[in-house]
């Protein structure tokens, strides 16, 4: 038996393009463009403005999506949680977010879905059907879930992020990044939490995203060029590295 | 009698250094610093002391990063740590919390605040943590099993030492040289984890009022029955252990008489229980690798001696028979009924993920995580030996050779990047002596 999740746009309505662009700073250069970000834009988590971000990004057996992702165009299958301190498992909350995140050369569009932890694996297995209205990405990802899809890598984070009443523009400063490989064994196993590691890479540097939709006001485009002149833009997602460091890749980074 | 309070500071400043290593010994604490993060690491894994006093910035590192890789360490997640930081802003405050800080202090500190904050944490981590007990001594067991009653309430302490006293002979915690057969402690107790399957049997009671659950007892008068059962049980499974020690005895002395393979099994079950280790496994599921590692070639005793042994080119129906050792293997340990768990590990250790392996061509989702384990161990291990038609490989060049089967499906990806974390670590502690 199917049961349907819808997406929840009252959260994320992503599904309209927007721009991103991603770069890797110095803890100084970025404390720098964060103090900047901070005297025009709100503090989207005022009362946990460090919290821990652990995401789970799943793949198929044959790396399809990692594969597609490091040509430039994938659709991301993700489980995304928050925490006050750092957790060593995945899966662990009652509230979870399942994120269909699609990239093309210059945009992406997001659809953020509710779940809790211990509905996971019976996603995983084709149990649970996405309603996702014109964006197509619930059809995607079921053809994923079909050839196998489950989880390989886990980031974890502490994000800090400023943005704009309606989430037109969006900075994230990501301190303390750690990707880690997941034993994950079968998506019949109804079992979670899972045991997160081992840890594959730390990144020292800061990672600062910014994304917007539509045109970037004066000083959001004058921090862009700021960040562009002294920080390397053509960085790959957390998906990316994760993948290049699980599979031995890492020396494309 | 309480053993001394150990800390190590990390702190680069050498005044600073100075003054809390002098005050936090006045107090009765032995203390160690460490100028640098990586110096500080080194420390808190050698030392695995009480607390560890951590300053945010240093030369090599910063302070986050230093509490989230002890953090991060099953070996020492459990420590305690409180930053002491001049970077008094909020988000530094709590960034550090968020990192699995215990607490944060900004300087200039008050080093009543100091102590006073250092015995809150160390209270809340004494309560929490359960006993510390030493291995078991290797002395001859006569009379009675002991047993220590750690709960943390006196009354239920004492009530549960009153109901085991005609069964056991109840030793004080931390009583020196001593082997423990039983350890009651609190249901949300953690127990130390050298103590493992060699260490006592382990019965967590559940809080009063609260019913029995498949982890926890009720502190009753049906305790002494229920922890003597419990001890008995333990030593069967001991017991077994010992038939299987004689059954790995017999596969070692068929591998010694070939110097191709002589203690290969010893090397492949030593590298799948650190790559167990490295995944978080308990200790139990560790043991069964060791052993079905140890014992997954047994079935090579049922082929002919020089099939086995050959070096050279062997026919296609002479691979096909090799490829039978793993099913002869199961069929000779099958009746043995204590070892079933085994079998898995001795049966599909030749499987791929992708359906490629070998008897049954299993698939990924029928491969279990002890018998990946064991899969990537053994190829590692059997890089590290040189052939005839190649020589042994580096430990760099077998873990890019494996992450070659991994891209291809073969092998499982976190399991080889466990291996590959232990490799790396090996490399980095013998590149600097330590």
């Amino acid at each position: 038996m199917t049961s349907e999740m819808q997406a929840d746009r009252s959260v994320q309505s992503e599904s309209v393009p927007r721009h991103e662009d991603r770069f890797i700073a110095s803890e100084e250069l970025a404390r720098l463009v964060m103090r900047t970000a901070g005297s025009h834009l709100q503090l989207a988590q005022d009362d946990r403005p460090y919290q821990w971000s652990t995401t789970a990004y799943c793949d198929t057996y044959d790396w399809g999506i990692y594969r597609a992702a490091e040509a430039g165009k994938a659709l991301r299958l993700r489980f995304r949680e928050y925490h006050r301190t750092r957790p060593d498992e995945a899966f662990t909350s009652a509230r979870l977010w399942l994120e269909l995140k699609e990239d093309t050369i210059d945009m992406s569009r997001k659809e953020r879905f509710e779940i809790s932890g211990d509905a996971v694996p019976a996603f995983l297995r084709g149990e649970t059907t996405l309603t996702d209205g014109a964006s197509g990405l619930g059809q995607k990802a079921a053809e994923l879930v079909r050839a196998g899809a489950r989880p390989v890598v886990v980031t974890q984070y502490n994000r800090l992020a400023y943005a704009a009443p309606g989430d037109r523009i969006r900075i994230t400063a990501d301190h303390n990044l750690i990707y880690l490989a997941v034993p994950w064994t079968t998506n019949a196993d109804d079992s979670v939490p899972i045991r997160i590691g081992p840890i594959l890479s730390r990144e020292t540097d800061v990672v600062i995203e910014m994304k917007w939709v539509g045109e970037l006001p004066n000083w959001a485009e004058e921090l862009h060029g700021y960040l562009r002149e002294r920080a390397p833009a053509d960085r790959p997602s957390k998906f990316v590295v994760a993948m290049r460091h699980l599979l031995g890749e890492a020396k494309k980074s | 009698m309480q053993s001394e309070t150990s800390v190590v500071v990390v702190e680069d400043d050498p005044a600073s250094a100075d003054v809390l290593q002098r005050r936090l010994q006045a107090n009765g604490m032995s203390v160690s610093v460490g100028r640098t993060g990586g110096d500080g690491l080194a420390l808190i894994r050698e030392l695995h002391p009480d607390l560890v006093l951590l300053d945010v910035g240093l030369p090599d590192t910063d302070g986050y990063d230093v509490c989230l890789q002890v953090k991060s360490d099953s070996a020492t997640a459990d420590i305690p740590v409180i930053f002491l930081s001049a970077r008094g802003d909020v988000f530094d405050k709590v960034r550090g919390l968020s990192c699995g800080a215990s607490d944060y202090l900004t300087k200039p500190f008050h080093p009543a605040e100091l102590l006073a904050r250092v015995d809150a944490v160390l209270s809340q981590s004494r309560r929490v943590r359960g006993p510390r007990l030493s291995k078991p001594a290797e002395v001859a067991r006569i009379g009675r099993p002991t047993a220590i009653v750690a709960l943390a309430d006196a009354a239920r302490r004492e009530r549960a030492e009153q109901i085991l006293g005609p069964k056991f002979e109840i030793i004080p915690i931390g009583a020196e040289g001593r082997a423990v057969d039983l350890l009651v402690v609190d249901a949300d107790a953690s127990v130390a984890s050298q103590m493992g399957s060699e260490g006592p049997t382990v019965l967590r009671v559940a809080p009063a009022g609260a019913p029995a659950s498949p982890d926890t007892v009720v502190l009753n008068d049906e305790l002494a029955r229920i922890a003597d059962l419990a001890v008995r049980e333990h030593q069967l499974g001991r017991d077994v252990d010992a038939a299987a020690d004689a059954l790995i005895a017999l596969a070692m002395a068929f591998e010694s008489h070939d110097r191709a393979t002589a203690g290969h099994s010893e090397r492949v079950a030593g590298r799948a229980v650190a790559i167990a280790k490295a995944l978080g496994l308990d200790s139990q599921t560790c043991q069964n690798i060791r052993v079905g590692a140890l014992l997954r070639d047994i079935g090579n005793t049922k082929l002919p001696l020089g099939l086995v042994r050959s070096r050279g080119e062997i026919t296609a129906a002479e691979r096909k028979q090799i490829e039978q050792h793993p099913a002869l293997g199961q069929e000779l340990l099958a009746p043995f009924r204590p070892l079933a768990r085994l079998l898995p590990i001795v049966r599909s250790h030749h499987e791929h993920l992708d359906g490629s392996g070998y008897p049954d061509g299993l698939k990924a989702p029928q491969i279990p995580l002890e018998v990946r384990i064991v899969a990537v161990a053994d190829r590692y291990e059997a890089l590290r030996i040189a052939r005839p038609d190649r020589p042994a490989m580096s430990g760099d060049a077998a873990v890019q050779i494996l992450q070659q089967s991994v891209q291809r499906g073969e092998l499982d990806a976190a399991v080889v990047a466990a291996l590959a974390a232990g490799v790396r670590g090996h490399d980095r502690g013998e590149a600097t002596g330590s």
